[in-house]
């Protein structure tokens, strides 16, 4: 094979090939699902990497991205209203449980999603949720597909805490390496040196992971005060509990 | 301890493995240039660790700002680590330094490590990547070796990248190097001492940290296709402090326990404590560049009481290779505190 050192045209025209839209075309309709069937691969779980170092067990984040049953604009304005109805519920749940920094709901196309940052265990997170405005919960969750399977939550504890983390978006981690190391742990493969790797394959796990878990967070969220609780910001700014 | 001969062993190897090493100047670090500039600490910095520096009066300052490469060819617009290295002068004459490079983890672990990554990783012709096989790549989905930049004919890069795929502990450092580019200035980078430090607060609390410098002026990198500007960052910076000081905030990151405290290649993920310790100013370019640019020699392990090193092994060999790449290239000799002396 020729190994020219200057650039010629062709060079030119297969450097820019990738934003080309032919490529964009196969790739999308022609590559990746070849890849995909080729070299399956497993969506990764949600919600924060288990630890045990207090740093990471303070501003957790969730992100819920649950479809509406009715995909209309009344569909959407019936969510929005499960939501203004039971402001004073939210409000007295937060104080009551007292771990959660903010939460916040949002209408995205055909979706209700919950986003929330809270400190400590995720299953105790919602269960405390349960206790304090579970009424909340079955509101907006029997408006969702597949919602009345857990609905009303009380009764469905544990079922409900599944249900949740299976919504519970997937938090790509901040460096790409950690991703690779996320995609070997769920295969089981811990292996450190010498190992057989390739690097350059990574675009390909990236898109392929995102073809299997299209709702993903980017990075683990980015704080301006790590590693302080809600309770210690409400403490330091003595506003009282 | 690294002995003595490990730490030659280390400067020679990077020697060996340059394009044209230049006797009398730094094996790699080659082009930089010096700057003054002050440093104050922060109302919280003094309650985190004693080291005067860290009390709130204006601390004097050295800096010397770098390209990574070795030899006299200057790149600027090719990617590659920046360093910043800085000394705070303290009032009895001594002082601590603070290196600091745009890499946020480094890729080998120990020395043993390094010594198979430079058997790895050595020059070799690089070229343009013949069209088909781009194509191949792009079929499967890969990235395809980046273009040689203008006038390159030898590179490390691809036995790094056979190295990283051998090693996982060495990926990330790796990748970061290769994702790099180039910054539109150095005061437009954020920098990073890379391994533990361990600072003593005035209670006596002992708590391991990690030092970056982040640029108040936002980080920003120059357009890839803009590569063969070689020669930009010298006058840009110069420019700049004509203009207005430049500065840098000093933030602390506190690991706990858990957190890769010998392990350079390990990141602390991002939900430590973050304490910012002080703003620096960079006032001008330093005058004399030959005093306070080529014979100044920083040490990372020369450091103010109050703060210590890690048993990171590689911030262990460093100071032994730091001080024997002086003595080749005739740096200028500064004067270590008592306690620390010993160690060097």
């Amino acid at each position: 094979m020729p190994m020219p050192s200057d650039e010629g045209p062709i060079d030119r025209f297969v450097d820019r090939l990738p934003q080309t839209r032919l490529f964009k075309f196969l790739a999308s309709w022609i590559l990746v699902p070849f890849w995909a069937w080729w070299t399956p691969v497993k969506p990764l779980p949600g919600g924060p990497h288990p630890s045990f170092q207090r740093g990471d067990n303070v501003q957790c984040m969730m992100n819920l991205i649950m479809p509406l049953k009715d995909k209309s604009p009344v569909g959407r304005a019936h969510a929005a209203l499960a939501i203004a109805q039971n402001k004073d519920a939210i409000f007295a749940g937060l104080n009551n449980v007292g771990t959660v920094h903010f939460a916040r709901f949002v209408i995205v196309g055909d979706n209700i999603c919950m986003f929330s940052v809270y400190d400590g265990d995720f299953t105790n997170y919602i269960r405390d949720f349960i206790a304090t405005i579970g009424s909340v919960f079955n509101a907006v969750v029997e408006l969702v597909e597949g919602g009345e399977k857990v609905t009303p939550c009380e009764k469905n504890v544990e079922a409900f805490i599944q249900w949740v983390h299976e919504r519970d978006l997937y938090q790509v981690p901040d460096t790409a390496t950690d991703f690779l190391r996320d995609q070997e742990a769920l295969n089981g493969d811990r292996a450190v040196s010498p190992v057989n790797d390739d690097l350059t394959l990574l675009p390909r796990k990236l898109v392929l992971q995102l073809r299997a878990n299209a709702n993903v967070s980017l990075g683990s969220g980015y704080r301006a005060y790590p590693g302080f609780s809600a309770a210690q910001v409400r403490q330091r700014l003595e506003l009282g509990w | 301890m690294v002995d003595a001969s490990v730490a030659k062993r280390l400067v020679e190897v990077i020697i060996a493995n340059l394009p044209a090493p230049v006797p009398g100047k730094r094996p790699v670090h080659t082009i930089g240039m010096g700057v003054k500039g002050e440093f104050v600490a922060s109302d919280v910095a003094r309650t985190y660790c004693i080291a005067e520096h860290f009390k709130g009066q204006p601390v004097p300052v050295s800096m010397r700002f770098s390209n990574g490469m070795g030899g006299l060819e200057q790149h600027d617009g090719w990617s590659d680590v920046r360093g910043m290295a800085v000394r705070f002068h303290l009032s009895d004459g001594t002082a601590s330094d603070l290196i600091a490079t745009t890499l946020g983890e480094f890729f080998v672990r120990n020395v043993a490590d390094f010594f198979e990554f430079a058997e790895v990783a050595k020059l070799e012709p690089y070229r343009r990547r013949h069209w088909l096989l781009k194509i191949g790549d792009f079929l499967r989905l890969k990235v395809p070796r980046r273009n040689p930049y203008p006038n390159e004919t030898e590179s490390v890069d691809a036995g790094a990248l056979r190295y990283a795929d051998r090693h996982r502990f060495s990926q990330l450092g790796i990748f970061q190097v290769a994702s790099i580019g180039a910054p539109e200035s150095y005061a437009r980078a954020s920098y990073h001492a890379v391994h533990t430090f361990w600072v003593t607060a005035p209670d006596g609390v002992r708590r391991p940290v990690r030092f970056s410098w982040q640029p108040v002026a936002g980080v920003r990198n120059i357009e890839a296709a803009k590569v063969s500007r070689d020669k930009y960052l010298f006058k840009e910076l110069e420019d700049r402090l004509k203009r207005w000081p430049a500065r840098f905030m000093l933030m602390m990151t506190i690991g706990e326990e858990g957190d890769a405290l010998d392990d350079p290649t390990k990141p602390w993920p991002g939900t430590r404590v973050r304490v910012a310790m002080g703003t620096l100013t960079l006032i001008n370019v330093a005058e004399d560049q030959d005093a306070d640019g080529e014979r100044i020699s920083f040490n990372p392990c020369r450091l103010a009481p109050g703060i210590e090193v890690s048993n990171d092994p590689i911030l262990e060999a460093r100071l032994g290779a730091y001080e024997v790449s002086r003595e080749m290239r005739g740096g200028c000799p500064f004067r270590w505190r008592p306690d620390n002396a010993n160690a060097k």
